[in-house]
């Protein structure tokens, strides 16, 4: 059980980014964000591996509130926590697989990584994780040589190492074209089901939202304006989705849907 | 259509004087009368050329005509001196009309199209100007690469003084007593198995500055080797030795087949100090024989030049290790991104920027200079020099290159809960190990360059010897050191360019 509780984030510019945002999911849940750039998503997420430390409110995981720890429990509770950029944050001159076996950092011991060493047993979990994203041919060369597709399926192989038990993604396809889009989405959706690995997401497209999530919350200047189920997601039609996005929706309007289009 | 525009405009901005006016103002003042035809800018940049440019000719004329008293005689005379002060007063003159056309052009029509021509004659008035300052001579440079040809042959193939050859020396001495006294020294004993010599007499007077001719010696010697050459050298009473030239040339002869010879010489000029003129003082006169017997080895001057040029990479090695581990640091509390936290860091980074910015202006030569002035002559100055612009350089790269980190990666692996030293390791290092490494060999090669050349102003290494050949014109030696330079030059360059794509 995962629980977000009066969530607020404000600047220091003085931006209230998040505002009062409460909502709770099941483990092994698909919750999808969506909402209109500048509407909070990033900030949201962020706040809950408290890459953003939060102005106030709780986050409760199994009953511990992410919003209180520090230090030593801090990184314990984030190494559950995978994370999934839209720019794919590699260490582009890095290896593909250093890339990944970076995902372990967080059960490496600061004398280990002070000589880049990891175990037998993460290398081996390494190329499982590279050869479950279909890119173990990749494994030996540098993060920037890879496409676009292909390197956000390292990102996701990161956050697997991490073994979590969630997954935050943050538009983790705005940067890649829609047939690649649905690929690295399928490969969340297979974490899910197989894994039971429960995933955030902030997504833009309505079909992929349809055609992945299993509840939706729709944010509006940092505030919760809609929240829908799977039943009801299936069911929505392009004028709902657009209500979400207020004011603007003309302006988005044109995208949803429409998956040749370009989002960014 | 266009009419009514142009009219627009004319009426806009038409001159404040009529054109005859303007062009009579612009007469007194070049310049001027744009700017009273609101042409400012362009008024303003011809006054400024014109008021550049005629003192400057008027300078360089009273330097090249400085013996005259009046100012025409002045300026004939400097055009008897230097022809090209006519061209340049030609185009200065030019100028001056082509800028009161201009004036009297716009002042009538200020929509007119806007010429180059007076700024074509700035130029050319410039460039004429600059060819005079510069003492530009190409007739001089065609006619002294022919004379030079022979210069730069033995800087070009300077390999025959690379290698020498152990000398022996076959001697016979004989003592003179100048000027000749009662008691003359012996002539020299006719040993039976090694070389000797004898002159007759054994005392005489040397030659005069007043070219009165100096005693007729006859040498006489023998058991030297037979068909070779023979220098004839004196040594004086305070030992210095030097060959004696008889008609501007060294005196030789070849000896016969029983190794002796008879040779009449006239006793050299040398110039004695007045305490010792009115003694009586033992010369020797000697007879040399050169024979190289021994192995063919390096030369000292190839020697020389090769520690030398370890010297001068070591030099360039030593500043820019002393630059990376000074500038390491800096370049941490030069980078903004890490230093914008509070006003007082801001302040810091401000600072250590500036620093850095002036040092690096000053040239490494000039640091060079400096350092001599304070550490003294040698590799030391050097390399104090070409560490402190090192620094200033090197500081300025990293600082860049911390400044352009992507923070995505760090986030990112801050996220799968790594701790500061695992973020460092994995996401700040890697991305700032290759631009450092980059710079850091670009810098080595710019310092090894440099070294070659620190030498000349007295910061030590090839240089130092390179300027000390050319100086005393042994243009072979000065080739040694040249071709030093090049093959290292060249060989850092490969190895630098390979190491940087190995890692870049
Ligand atoms: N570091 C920051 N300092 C100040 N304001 C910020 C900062 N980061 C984000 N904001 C502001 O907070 C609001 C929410 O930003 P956020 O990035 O969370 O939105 P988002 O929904 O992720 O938008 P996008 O779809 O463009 O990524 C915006 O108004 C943004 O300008
Ligand atoms: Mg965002």
């Amino acid at each position: 059980m995962f629980e977000v509780r009066n969530l607020t984030k404000i600047y220091d510019d003085g931006t209230v980014a998040v505002k009062n945002v409460s909502f709770s999911i099941p483990d092994g849940e698909f919750l999808v964000v969506i909402g209109l750039s500048g509407s909070g998503k990033s900030t949201l997420l962020r706040c809950i591996n408290r890459l953003i430390d939060p102005t106030e409110g709780e986050i409760l995981w199994d009953g511990v509130d992410l919003a209180q720890i520090e230090g030593e429990d801090l990184r314990v509770v984030r190494r559950k926590i995978g994370m999934v950029f839209q720019h794919f944050n590699l260490v582009k001159r890095s290896s593909v697989l250093t890339n990944v076996l970076a995902g372990r950092l967080g059960y490496t011991s600061s004398w280990q990584s002070l000589f880049g060493r990891f175990s037998e047993d993460d290398r081996q979990l390494a190329f499982a994780a590279l050869d479950r994203l279909g890119i173990l041919d990749q494994a030996d060369k540098r993060a920037d040589e890879l496409s676009g597709g292909q390197q956000q399926r390292v990102g996701v192989a990161r956050a697997l190492m991490q073994e979590p038990r969630m997954i935050l993604a943050d538009e983790p396809v705005a940067s890649l074209d829609p047939v690649l889009a649905h690929s690295i989405m399928e490969h969340l959706e297979r974490l899910n089901q197989e894994d039971g690995i429960t995933i955030i997401c902030s997504l833009h497209y309505l079909d992929l939202v349809q055609r992945y999530a299993s509840s939706v919350i729709g944010l509006r200047e940092g505030e919760i304006v809609y929240r829908g189920a799977k039943a009801e997601i299936r069911g929505m039609t392009d004028k709902q989705f657009r209500e979400i996005y207020g004011a603007d929706a003309e302006r988005v309007g044109d995208l949803t849907g429409d998956l040749n289009s370009d989002d960014q | 259509m266009n009419l009514p525009i142009k009219n627009a405009l004319a009426e806009r901005k038409t001159s404040l004087v009529p054109a005859p006016a303007a062009a009579i103002i612009s007469l007194i003042i070049p310049g001027l009368g744009h700017i009273l035809a609101r042409s400012y800018q362009r008024g303003l940049l011809l006054m400024l050329s014109m008021g550049s440019i005629v003192p400057l000719l008027y300078s360089r004329i009273s330097q090249v005509g400085r013996r005259q008293e009046e100012l025409l005689d002045k300026i004939t005379r400097s055009f008897q001196l230097e022809p090209i002060l006519i061209l340049a007063t030609v185009a200065v003159v030019l100028l001056y009309i082509v800028i009161v056309g201009d004036a009297y052009r716009l002042a009538r029509d200020r929509t007119a199209r806007n010429s180059l021509a007076p700024f074509s004659v700035v130029l050319i008035c410039f460039f004429v100007l600059g060819w005079q300052i510069g003492d530009i001579d190409v007739g001089l440079f065609i006619r002294e690469i022919g004379d030079a040809k022979f210069r730069l042959g033995q800087i070009m193939w300077p390999w025959a003084r690379a290698i020498s050859r152990d000398a022996s020396e076959t001697l016979g001495i004989q003592e003179i007593k100048i000027p000749c006294d009662d008691n003359p020294p012996p002539q020299s004993e006719q040993t039976p198995d090694s070389a000797w010599l004898t002159a007759s007499p054994t005392c005489g007077n040397l030659s005069l500055e007043d070219g009165t001719q100096g005693s007729i010696l006859t040498l006489v010697a023998g058991n030297l080797t037979p068909n070779t050459e023979v220098d004839i050298l004196w040594q004086d009473p305070v030992n210095n030795i030097f060959r004696q030239r008889q008609g501007g040339e060294y005196i030789t002869i070849t000896t016969d087949e029983n190794g002796g010879f008879e040779l009449d010489i006239v006793m050299p000029y040398r110039l004695i100090p007045n305490s010792a003129a009115d003694k009586s003082l033992i010369w020797k006169v000697r007879a040399r024989q050169l024979s190289a017997t021994g192995a063919i080895g390096p030369s000292t001057e190839l020697l020389l030049a090769m520690s030398k040029m370890i010297e001068t990479i070591f030099l360039g090695m030593m500043a820019t290790l002393f630059g990376i581990v000074l500038a390491l640091p800096l370049s941490f509390i030069a980078a903004r991104n890490l230093m914008d936290g509070s006003s007082a860091t801001l302040a810091i980074y401000f600072v250590v920027r500036s620093l850095l910015n002036i040092v690096r202006s000053v040239e490494p030569l000039i640091w060079a200079v400096i350092a001599v002035a304070v550490v003294g002559l040698g590799p030391f100055a050097g390399i104090v020099a070409l560490t402190l612009h090192s620094i200033a350089a090197l500081g300025k790269l990293y600082s860049e290159a911390i400044e352009s980190i992507d923070t995505g990666p760090i986030e990112a692996i801050q996220a799968t809960g790594a701790n500061w030293i695992q973020i460092v390791i994995f996401a700040v290092i890697p991305q700032i190990i290759p631009p450092f490494v980059s710079f850091t060999i670009y810098r080595w090669d710019i310092n090894v360059r440099l070294s070659t050349i620190i030498g000349l102003v007295g910061g030590g290494g090839i240089g130092f010897l390179l300027i000390q050949w050319m100086r005393i014109s042994d243009f072979k030696a000065a080739g040694i050191a040249v071709w030093f330079i090049i093959i290292t030059v060249t060989i850092l360059d490969f190895v630098s360019s390979e190491i940087r794509h190995r890692f870049v």
